[in-house]
């Protein structure tokens, strides 16, 4: 990371005045931005650039977006957030499996587009180890497997706690249904979403002031889960 | 059928074909009907008695020129024609020929001469012996006859079916093989025959015959009794056997699709050969049905496919070239409302209205594009019906800034089996619509939960404005069409999408009436029983 700047970032689209207006939003927050026009130019520039996330357009002239991503994950770990018009659950979702840490659809707002790249920079700068995780009024102790409310311990079972954990691991980025279910109950229930939506409702019951309407424990319709930052 | 048949000179009357004439050279048929008809000889028993009266004769004339002292060879003679003829002739013209030829050669060449004592005992012995020689002779050889006969038989039906089969998967179409089937068999049985194609799951259930003056109306019963219980019915059954027709069911699999009729002249009968042979060639037809059936299937799925891929070639660019140019106006009037808000305040807020009606436009229009295409493929998840809510009322929060908002899900309300994004869509549209045509500061309400215990959920989303006119309640649903005195705006395709939708989810919308005033509109969903206790 370099001395001054809070990230160096390469935007990989094709429309000159979403280039324009990212470029103003992200250097105004400090990041130096960097950019492409097509895919095999941005491709080409990861190795020299090598910059700390990636902003990639799905729609680019040359290669689809989720072959540039494809071909970038050969190589490459860098986080990459999707800034894309597609909006179907098909294209979130196939380019979250491909690699991607998030998504944001166009139109997006700019303080959503900040705290996601803030979110998938977090990924490669937290070194694990971070004691106590504050979101809202709940925390999450992870070396004492405590978790409270107000400063009320909460009781939470085995797999509850673990799925707490993912979305705290994975915090302000979306976590797909496909991930959390593989990661709890293991590949042969990945499509056992009911299992996961009882679980999310038993888990906003315990953390969440109006469990109907969750303040930290976000849906993203259709893909997954989103724990707040803050 | 389509080709004429010739009248045949042999056959009894000319409206029936007989199985020698000669298609035209060339043909696929021309080589068929080369074929020996099948029709298994059945034995001409008057023939066979005079030959063996004729044989006998014979031999016993000559006898009568050769000198008294050659009788035990004529007597061989005679044991040698009945072994000859044992070759040619039945069982029972054998056993005539063993009784005629021991009385014969007793009578004109054993002592005394024409006369049926003999005179010596051993004699006697003789003629018993040609007698049961004859007896054993015939018997073998017919038994060995009837084995052969059934041979050919089953070669013959082999044959026949073998050669149904070469034609039949030659045919191209259901059309051509009806045609080549029908003929076949008419050549085969020397009958008329038409086939008719069915499914049972159409209705009104119908039986319509290819060639319909072949089935008289009357009839029809008796091919429809065999079609719905896979059994052949008509004349030469016990079902239906007065009729004049034989309607064998196209059977695979416990599966019908569609009925054989057959029609013999008057006065011929149908073998079990040729009875077995007909439900053989049967089942052959309805696994080319069966193919041609997944064969259209295949068909009208790659024809799905590719309007699919163009669906989505046009919703791409689009919604590209669309919402690039909107998420640039809305992202900068986003960043105008944070820096200018003192001087400007109201411009920004403004545009970003017009920029998400504009946003929602785009949207409805996709979604209808995507209706009409035929392209739309539910992803069926469990949702939970309060993330269902909320997104829908997150979407739309300014457009709701004027209506209180009332949200009841029951105590009971079950996760729903739906496609999240069209659910959120259809209640985005229903709570848009209660807003807009409604006047500011009414309540606006919506309620989940189960209805018709256990059989399905359902959203209602009900306001306070004026309801709707009953007359107008069908117009709604359709598109472009907007309510009577709607405020300015929007393209009336809101309801068309939201009926859409929920036929598209297997549900449906209903229009109503708000107890106490104003409208309410419900969608119903199918209740689906979700696992909730996964493994800890």
């Amino acid at each position: 990371m370099t001395a001054n700047k809070k990230g160096r970032l390469l935007v990989i689209d094709d429309e000159v005045q979403i280039l324009r207006l990212l470029r103003h939003s992200l250097e105004t927050e400090g990041y130096e931005v960097h950019e492409a026009k097509t895919g095999l130019a941005g491709l080409g520039k990861v190795p020299s650039l090598q910059p700390d996330a990636i902003i990639l357009d799905l729609s680019l002239p040359d290669l689809d977006g989720l072959k540039v991503l494809a071909r970038l994950r050969e190589s490459s770990q860098v986080p990459v957030l999707i800034l894309s018009v597609r909006d179907s659950e098909k294209d979130i979702t196939s380019a979250l499996d491909s690699g991607a840490d998030d998504y944001l659809t166009k139109p997006f707002r700019e303080r959503e587009l900040l705290s996601r790249v803030r979110a998938i920079l977090r990924r490669t700068q937290v070194v694990g180890g971070v004691a106590v995780v504050r979101i809202g009024d709940v925390e999450v102790d992870a070396t004492a497997r405590l978790v409270r409310r107000a400063g009320q311990e909460v009781h939470l079972t085995a797999k509850e706690y673990a799925m707490l954990l993912l979305l705290v691991q994975h915090r302000g980025r979306v976590v797909t249904h496909r991930f959390i279910l593989r990661a709890l109950w293991g590949p042969e229930a990945e499509e056992d979403t009911g299992y996961l939506r009882a679980y999310i409702i038993r888990l906003r019951k315990k953390l969440e002031a109006n469990p109907s309407d969750p303040q930290y424990l976000k849906t993203e319709p259709g893909i997954g889960y989103r724990l707040v930052e803050e | 059928m389509s080709a004429p048949i010739p009248p045949t000179k042999a056959s009894p009357s000319p409206a029936w074909p007989a199985a020698a004439t000669a298609p035209a050279p060339g043909s696929a048929l021309a080589e068929a009907a080369r074929q020996p008809r099948f029709d298994p000889a059945t034995p001409n028993h008057k023939l066979e008695f005079l030959l063996v009266f004729a044989v006998i004769a014979v031999l016993t004339a000559i006898g009568l020129f050769l000198p008294k002292s050659y009788y035990i060879q004529i007597g061989l003679v005679y044991l040698l024609a009945i072994n000859v003829l044992s070759l040619r002739v039945g069982r029972w013209p054998i056993f005539t020929a063993g009784i005629l030829v021991a009385l014969a050669w007793d009578y004109f060449f054993v002592y005394p001469y024409f006369d049926i004592r003999v005179s010596v005992g051993k004699d006697y012995v003789l003629i018993l012996i040609y007698f049961l020689v004859a007896l054993i002779v015939g018997q073998s050889t017919a038994r060995i006859r009837a084995q052969a006969a059934t041979e050919r038989l089953l070669k013959q039906q082999a044959t026949a079916l073998f050669q149904f089969i070469r034609l039949l998967t030659e045919a191209r179409g259901l059309a051509e093989v009806a045609a080549v089937a029908t003929r076949q068999i008419d050549e085969l049985l020397g009958a008329k025959s038409t086939l008719s194609f069915a499914f049972e799951g159409r209705h009104p259930f119908e039986l319509n015959f290819l060639e319909p003056s072949l089935v008289e109306q009357k009839e029809l019963p008796a091919a429809t009794w065999a079609f719905h219980h896979r059994e052949p019915a008509g004349r030469f059954t016990d079902r239906f056997s007065n009729c004049t027709g034989h309607y064998v069911p196209l059977v695979r699999e416990a599966q019908a699709f569609g009925v054989l009729a057959v029609k013999l002249p008057p006065g011929k009968t149908l073998s079990p050969g040729q009875s077995d042979l007909l439900e053989a060639f049967a089942r052959q037809l309805a696994l080319i049905v069966e193919r041609e059936h997944l064969r259209a299937a295949s068909e009208r799925e790659k024809i799905l496919a590719e309007s699919e891929k163009l669906h989505r070639a046009l919703l791409e660019s689009v919604s590209h070239e669309l919402r690039t140019p909107l998420a640039v106006i809305m992202a900068t009037c986003d960043k105008f409302s944070r820096y200018d808000a003192s001087a400007y305040p109201d411009f920004a807020a403004e545009i970003n209205t017009a920029g998400q009606r504009l946003t929602r436009l785009v949207g409805n229009l996709l979604d209808q594009t995507r209706l009409d295409s035929g392209a739309l493929k539910p992803h069926l998840d469990w949702c939970d019906p309060n993330d269902l809510i909320n997104a829908a009322v997150k979407g739309i929060a300014n457009a709701l800034e004027d209506h209180p908002l009332e949200v009841i899900v029951a105590a009971d309300m079950p996760l729903v089996r739906a496609d999240f994004a069209l659910v959120e869509h259809i209640l985005v549209n229903l709570l848009l619509n209660a807003a807009l045509h409604t006047p500011p500061g009414t309540p606006v309400s919506i309620t989940a939960g189960l209805d018709l215990p256990g059989q399905r959920v359902f959203f209602a989303v009900a306001d306070r404005g004026p309801g709707f006119p009953p007359q107008a309640q069908e117009q709604l649903f359709r598109k472009f069409v907007r309510g009577q005195g709607a405020p300015a705006g929007g393209l009336g395709l809101g309801l068309s999408i939201v009926r859409g939708f929920s036929a598209a989810l297997g549900g449906g919308v209903a229009l109503g009436e708000n107890p106490g005033g104003g409208a309410r509109i419900t969608l119903y969903l199918p209740h689906k029983v979700a696992n909730n206790s996964p493994p800890e």
